[in-house]
């Protein structure tokens, strides 16, 4: 545990600590391009140039280790003349396209140029050196050879971390390059992640191109809804649409890293949105008030229910809802309309592609939080086969799709049912089928925790209020509740995680202060 | 002699008056408009245009009809619906009344009948003018009731408060008028200004009651809510006064009652003050200057200047309306309180008392 | 500490003549009649501009309606950076960007609105394009017109002028 100084300050570190990292956790930002946490160290960019005392020359922080005694200063005007140097030779061939490049806003060559550099450019316009633009190579990413600084994070992550090796320099001097192999694009499922690690402008995403200025955005803590591993993102939105998401980092799940196919997912919450209640009357779908929809969902559940008994109402619980969600789903059924008929299905229409590293075949994010709460496949399979039989009078439906059922599969299964409501976010077979539309919200717009396969309880929070006039799940089963004569006082997600974390074994002695940024495994959990 | 010619001179004089003041009403929006304008070095209406031809924004009040009568015509909700409407009858059947006592020219023989250029010549004149003039409230304190909305109440009562308190100063000064011509019809109120005062000067009401036409002026002005006694429709507090929720004709009509009031306000003053449609030294058979000097004129040369008199006299007026509307501010309400009640008031029970021993000193001293 | 008191000048009393009010009155009228007379018999004197006939020309700085400046082949210049959006302080703005079909160009405007009923003429937007695409040197203050659509400028209207 070696003890060193820097700028005046001492502090103890562990053992093998580089000077960048060391200065990092004591709160002193060394600028740096090529060095990124998670991958190896190539010290190829000088920006983290400090000094040290007893070296003759400055050292790269990222790839000196901390050693006892060490004094190092990052303040000195040696050293600010050194990045400022490096930091200009880094700026002779760049394009300053800044006003058409994606990267503006979150770069790393603006931001420490407006802290080091603020020169004018030595080196005229007509010498620079013009290598290719706008590049589709494959995957999300569009690359610009010429905003590119040549740091190699792309080609060590694309070595490391996927193990595929697309991307390599090519060229020499200030001619080099990075680019693919002729012919041979990228082909992993994490080329996103390229965008987000390269500090410039020279890898971009092809899906947020052109989409919107990063400074327009605001970012909310969340988790990928796209399958049950629950990688930690970051969505960002500008007023009710979502634009993209990033991945945030968690040691325990996706380290910094996700997949491509998450962070497509985003769509899911912008497109073909239900946004206003409806009831079918006489064929047709209609707007209505929310009022009315609950009072009717309400009243032919509990006609039913007196009519045919409790085995005549069935309620299919999504994997897509939080814990809390289903928490109170349970409740309602198990305990105001006391029937046995719940269950869920992880199924899901499409592709159930896999890796061992973070993409499972379990596209939902929480059927592991649904089996904990009590909620089984088996009892879907009897539901479907009731409902086949005729012998299911009302269904309380939840999310967008039914397992992994065609259109016209849901369609022929949902005829059996007398009435449909269905509680969901996005307008497809099954509120096409629904007698009662109960719009709910995205993932963004609402808060709660998923569990991911491996039992982790993680937090989402909301960025924005329901789009339209959708509402929040637990604010619809709370009214739904309520019309069915059920007095529950749930003001909102932590009153029910409360209630979820006293009743629920698995869930014992959570709250949102314990999950933190990390979330915690429920109990039983490998 | 025959009934029928009666009932038709009763009718020629009814059609000219009425043509006259309807007339000077139509006219009097323009001046009113372009008037304000060239005071207040702006140009005024000249928009209006038929067939290229604007006349000076002539034309404005004749789009101005046009544009009332195609409006809607719109009962606010809360309104009470009899009297809403009621109202701005109200407001403009006793103003058209008030015409009916002006002497407009003097008797004329047609056809070896005498027949009074007056449609109606009461002999209690002045009473019906100020009788009916006085209703013309009821018609803006129903409006400002019926409608059922804040503004409008408060312009009715502000502009009923403040009638009534210049009903009894414009009542007073007159008295001594009255009191000097010694009638109270309109009609030989004017025949006595025809005399001369000292020999030098006609014997017009200004001039033997200067107090008297100063108090009436004011008090005038404020019996038509005109500036600076706007204050029932003053628009800065109260949006538009009692005819805030009125649009369209119902609108136009309160708009003609305020116009007509102006016209046949300025035609008393002018037959009360200044002479009516006597011209000065003009006699039946011409001028005669005090000096001696006298010119011979024809008698219907005599007839056109005395009713040349007469109108040109009220145009005056009328445009002494508008001049004064450009000129002074509003008053404040306590103002007009406290000018009513606390100065005019005395003023008028003084020029009563004056007359009056001026009157009998003359009467013993025998002037 | 004392309190400054700062002497302010009151009207004088009024003179027995003023308080009459009558001859003030007089005074008064005679100068409105002034005027009224003045402006009957000079009537081109009165300083009235006859608006939409008769424009004021506006000073070369005057800030008024946008436009949109065009390269020498007739596409717009913009690039749809979007930092007038940025700059601009009653977000009347609204830029879509979109892939230019030249490669050289990248980035152009699909639609770039200007919310003219919004827009408090301020001039941050041409102060912050980095291409000198947007200027407001059309010397045309915003034109009245019958719906607030027709009021959200788009790009064609805007690189017209």
């Amino acid at each position: 545990m070696p003890n060193f100084t820097i700028n005046g300050m001492s502090a103890t570190v562990a053992e093998g600590t580089t000077i960048l990292a060391a200065a990092k956790q004591i709160g002193i930002e060394i600028p740096h391009y090529c060095y990124h946490p998670r991958l190896s160290i190539a010290g190829n960019c000088r920006m983290c140039l400090v000094e040290v005392e007893k070296f003759p020359k400055l050292q790269i922080a990222c790839n000196t280790v901390v050693t006892e005694g060490m004094v190092v200063r990052t303040d000195t005007a040696k050293v600010n003349k050194a990045v400022t140097g490096v930091l200009e030779l880094m700026l002779i061939n760049h394009p300053v396209d800044c006003p058409i490049c994606d990267q503006a806003g979150e770069c790393g060559l603006q931001n420490y140029y407006m802290k080091f550099g603020l020169h004018k450019s030595r080196f005229a316009i007509e010498d620079k050196v013009h290598k290719k633009k706008v590049q589709d190579i494959g995957g999300q990413i569009v690359l610009d050879a010429e905003r590119c600084i040549l740091c190699s994070r792309c080609v060590r992550f694309l070595r490391e971390v996927t193990k595929t090796g697309e991307l390599d320099f090519f060229q020499r001097g200030d001619h080099s390059e990075i680019s693919i192999f002729p012919g041979r694009p990228l082909d992993n499922s994490y080329t996103g992640n390229l965008a987000d690690i390269c500090p410039v402008g020279a890898l971009t995403s092809k899906d947020f191109r052109f989409k919107c200025r990063v400074w327009f955005l605001s970012g909310v803590e969340s988790i990928c809804p796209g399958c049950s591993t629950g990688c930690n993102i970051e969505a960002h939105f500008r007023e009710d649409v979502l634009y993209r998401l990033k991945p945030r980092e968690n040691e325990d799940v996706n380290e910094s890293w996700m997949c491509d196919e998450g962070r497509l997912e985003y769509k899911k919450a912008n497109e073909n949105r239900l946004l206003a209640p409806a009831l079918r009357e006489g064929g047709r779908t209609v707007a209505a008030a929310w009022d009315a929809v609950l009072f009717t969902t309400a009243h032919r559940l509990r006609g039913s229910v007196e009519a045919h008994g409790s085995d005549s109402v069935a309620v299919i619980a999504s994997p897509h809802s939080s814990n809390e969600e289903l928490f109170l789903v349970r409740k309602l059924a198990a305990e105001v309309l006391k029937t046995e008929n719940f269950g869920f299905t992880s199924r899901t229409p499409g592709p159930r592609s896999s890796d061992d590293f973070l993409i499972k075949a379990d596209k939902n994010p929480n059927s592991r939080g649904a089996q904990l709460l009590g909620f089984s496949e088996e009892k879907f399979d009897r539901i479907v086969k009731a409902i086949s039989g005729g012998k299911v009078q009302a269904l309380l439906l939840f999310g967008n799709v039914l397992a992994d059922f065609s259109d016209a599969e849901i369609g022929s299964l949902l005829s059996n049912v007398p009435f449909v409501a269905h509680v969901g976010t996005c307008a497809g077979a099954v509120s096409r089928a629904a007698h009662a539309v109960l719009p709910s919200s995205s993932f963004v717009e609402r808060g709660g925790t998923f569990t991911n396969f491996a039992g982790r309880v993680q937090r989402f929070r909301a960025g924005f209020p329901p789009r339209g006039k959708a509402k929040n799940d637990i604010e619809i089963l709370v009214g739904l509740a309520s019309q069915l004569g059920a007095g529950w006082a749930f003001p909102g997600e932590t009153a029910v995680f409360d209630a979820l974390a006293a009743e629920v074994a698995p869930f014992a002695g959570m709250s949102y202060e314990a999950l933190g940024s990390r979330g915690r495994l429920a109990g039983g959990s490998k | 002699m025959n009934p029928l010619f009666d009932i038709a001179v009763s009718v020629a004089r009814i059609a000219v008056f009425f043509a006259f003041v309807f007339g000077l009403v139509v006219v009097m929006t323009w001046v009113e408009r372009k008037g304000a304008a060239y005071i207040q070095d702006r140009r005024g209406p000249n928009r209006a245009s038929i067939m290229g031809v604007t006349l000076f924004g002539m034309f404005h009040p004749l789009a101005d009809a046009l544009k009332f009568l195609f409006k809607e015509d719109f009962i606010p909700d809360g309104a009470h619906r009899l009297f809403y409407q009621l109202a701005p009858m109200f407001a403009l059947a006793p103003a058209i009344l008030t015409m009916a006592v002006v002497p407009f020219g003097p008797p004329v023989t047609i056809a070896g009948k005498q027949v009074a250029l007056h449609i109606a010549d009461l002999n209690v004149g002045i009473l019906y003018l100020f009788a009916v003039s006085g209703m013309a409230v009821y018609g803006i304190v129903l409006a400002g009731w019926s409608s059922n909305s804040k503004y409008p109440l408060l312009g009715g009562l502000r502009s009923s408060a403040q009638m009534i308190s210049y009903e009894v100063s414009m009542g007073l000064s007159v008295v001594g008028i009255l009191m000097v011509f010694q009638s109270v019809q309109l009609s030989a109120i004017v025949r006595g200004q025809g005399e001369l005062l000292f020999g030098i000067l006609p014997r017009w009401g200004v001039f033997v009651q200067p107090l008297g036409f100063i108090l009436f002026v004011t008090a005038l002005y404020a019996e038509a809510n005109r500036t600076p006694f706007d204050l029932p429709e003053g628009e800065s507090e109260l949006v538009a006064g009692y005819h805030t929720e009125y649009a369209s004709f119902k609108f136009s009509m309160f708009m003609m009652a305020e116009y007509i009031h102006l016209v046949v306000g300025a035609a008393v003053l002018a037959t009360l003050f200044f002479g009516g449609w006597q011209f000065p030294y003009l006699g039946d058979s011409g001028f005669a200057f005090p000096g001696g000097i006298s010119v011979a004129v024809p008698a219907w040369a005599v007839f056109l200047l005395r009713i040349g008199s007469f109108v040109g006299k009220t145009l005056f007026f009328c445009w002494l309306y508008v001049w004064v509307r450009w000129t002074i501010p509003r008053f404040r309400y306590d103002q007009v309180m406290r000018l009513g009640w606390k100065v005019m008031l005395p003023l008028a029970l003084a020029n009563i008392f004056v007359t009056g021993i001026v009157l009998l000193l003359i009467d013993r001293g025998g002037f | 500490m004392t309190i400054g008191v700062k002497k302010v000048a009151r009207p004088r009393k009024m003179s027995f003549g003023e308080s009459l009010y009558l001859i003030e009155i007089v005074k008064g009228l005679g100068v409105t009649i002034g005027h009224f007379l003045h402006n009957v018999a000079h009537n081109k004197d009165i300083p009235t501009i006859e608006y939409p006939e008769v424009r004021r020309t506006m000073p070369p700085r005057f800030r008024g309606c946008h436009r949109l400046m065009k390269r020498m082949d007739g596409t717009p210049r913009c690039v749809a950076c979007y930092m007038c959006a940025t700059a601009c302080p009653a977000e009347c703005i609204t830029i879509v960007a979109g892939e230019s079909p030249d490669a050289t160009v990248e980035k152009y405007p699909v639609s770039f609105d200007i919310d003219m009923l919004r827009c408090v003429f301020c001039g941050q937007c041409v102060e912050a394009c980095p291409c000198d695409a947007i200027r407001m040197d059309t010397g045309w203050y915003t034109p009245p017109d019958d719906s607030r659509e027709k009021l959200i400028f788009k790009i064609e209207r805007l690189l017209e002028k």
